[in-house]
């Protein structure tokens, strides 16, 4: 026999499911358009928001940000869960360090690392609220900002000094802000209700003429949520404080 | 055509990296791997109808298909959360057992 038997299972798998997913990856259907015609026409008006993508996650279907914002809480919970009880991931390799670094809280460092991450974190943060603000107008959004300023964190928790520690990266600050975050969401959420609209309707919508205000609250919000937590993730499996 | 095929080699790659590899890291890395290949292809879909971004700017038509991105925009999240969660448990595993082969977790844990 050539190949490794239990090798041969697998490659019968992977055959069966390439036959069933060939035809959809290869799938020549057109496009229906009649979503994007009358997002074209009406979605700048309706939501006011011109990246129409934020109009659709913050405006039609702003229930499924509501659950992913629940999932991506659960997954936070579940990672500090696990993590808490096995130890941190890296707590474990001081040898990894700055020649002649004694410190406990220094090792995992180079000079690389001490001249980079430190000085950029601040400047990935500030690039990220960019991304967040502005996602209504041009690429961008409460997500893709708050991944942004997620990665702002880890750089800042790389490269602070000992004593010198931001309080943007203890895990409690992080997940206070967090729970802070999905609270204002929910609270959000009901407001267009005393307008006389249903949950998550735009309460800004008659009033006033920039109904945007509200996709940018929520993407300030959900920026927030998001980059604490995949902040706090990141940093429980650095094993810093 | 070709885009289709590359993605559809990338899915094939993630699925035999969970099938046929032992490395329980490796078997998580093939499942972002399956996840970037639908991303990808959800996308493409999208893309076929239009060729502006969704941002509606002074006299931009014809722009792409913006459910799919906002759709596609959920499923990289919840990918990001899913990732996270099964390195977690994967790292549970090897501080349990002290290995990351599938079969010597398997061997350990079971009896």
């Amino acid at each position: 026999m050539l190949m490794k038997r239990s090798l041969i299972l697998p490659f019968f798998s992977l055959f069966l499911v390439a036959a069933v997913t060939l035809p959809v990856f290869l799938d020549e259907t057109a496009w229906p358009e009649s979503s994007r015609n009358y997002l074209e026409a009406e979605g700048v008006r309706e939501s006011g928001a011109r990246n129409l993508v934020s109009a659709i996650y913050l405006g039609y279907r702003a229930f499924d940000t509501l659950g992913e914002t629940i999932v991506l809480l659960v997954a936070v919970t579940g990672t500090i869960g696990i993590l808490k009880k096995a130890g941190a991931v890296l707590e474990e390799q001081p040898d990894f360090a700055l020649p002649g670094e004694k410190r406990q809280s220094n090792f995992m460092r180079t000079h690389l690392l001490e001249t980079v991450t430190g000085k950029l974190g601040p400047i990935v943060l500030l690039f990220g609220f960019y991304v967040m603000l502005y996602g209504h107008l041009s690429p961008g959004g409460g997500f893709q900002g708050g991944v942004v300023v997620a990665s702002g964190i880890v750089f800042l928790a790389l490269g602070n000094r000992g004593d010198a520690k931001s309080h943007l990266v203890r895990q409690d600050v992080l997940g206070r802000i967090e729970a802070l975050a999905f609270f204002l969401l929910l609270l959000v959420s009901i407001s267009g209700i005393f307008t006389g609209g249903g949950f998550l309707d735009n309460p800004l919508k008659q009033y006033t003429s920039m109904p945007a205000a509200f996709i940018v609250l929520l993407n300030i919000i959900i920026g927030l949520k998001v980059g604490a937590g995949i902040g706090v993730m990141c940093i429980i499996m650095l094993g810093k404080e | 055509m070709i885009e289709r095929l590359i993605l559809f080699l990338l899915f094939l790659l993630g699925f035999w990296g969970i099938l046929a590899k032992r490395n329980v890291i490796k078997k998580i890395i093939s499942l972002n791997l399956i996840n970037s290949a639908v991303v990808i292809l959800f996308v493409l879909e999208g893309s076929r109808i239009g060729d502006n971004v969704p941002i509606m700017e002074e006299g931009i038509s014809r722009v792409v298909d913006p459910v799919p991105q906002a759709l596609m925009l959920t499923a990289i999240v919840i990918g990001v959360c899913v990732t996270a969660l099964s390195l977690a448990l994967a790292f549970r595993l090897y501080k349990a057992t002290g290995t990351f082969h599938i079969d010597e977790i398997r061997e350990k844990v079971g009896k």
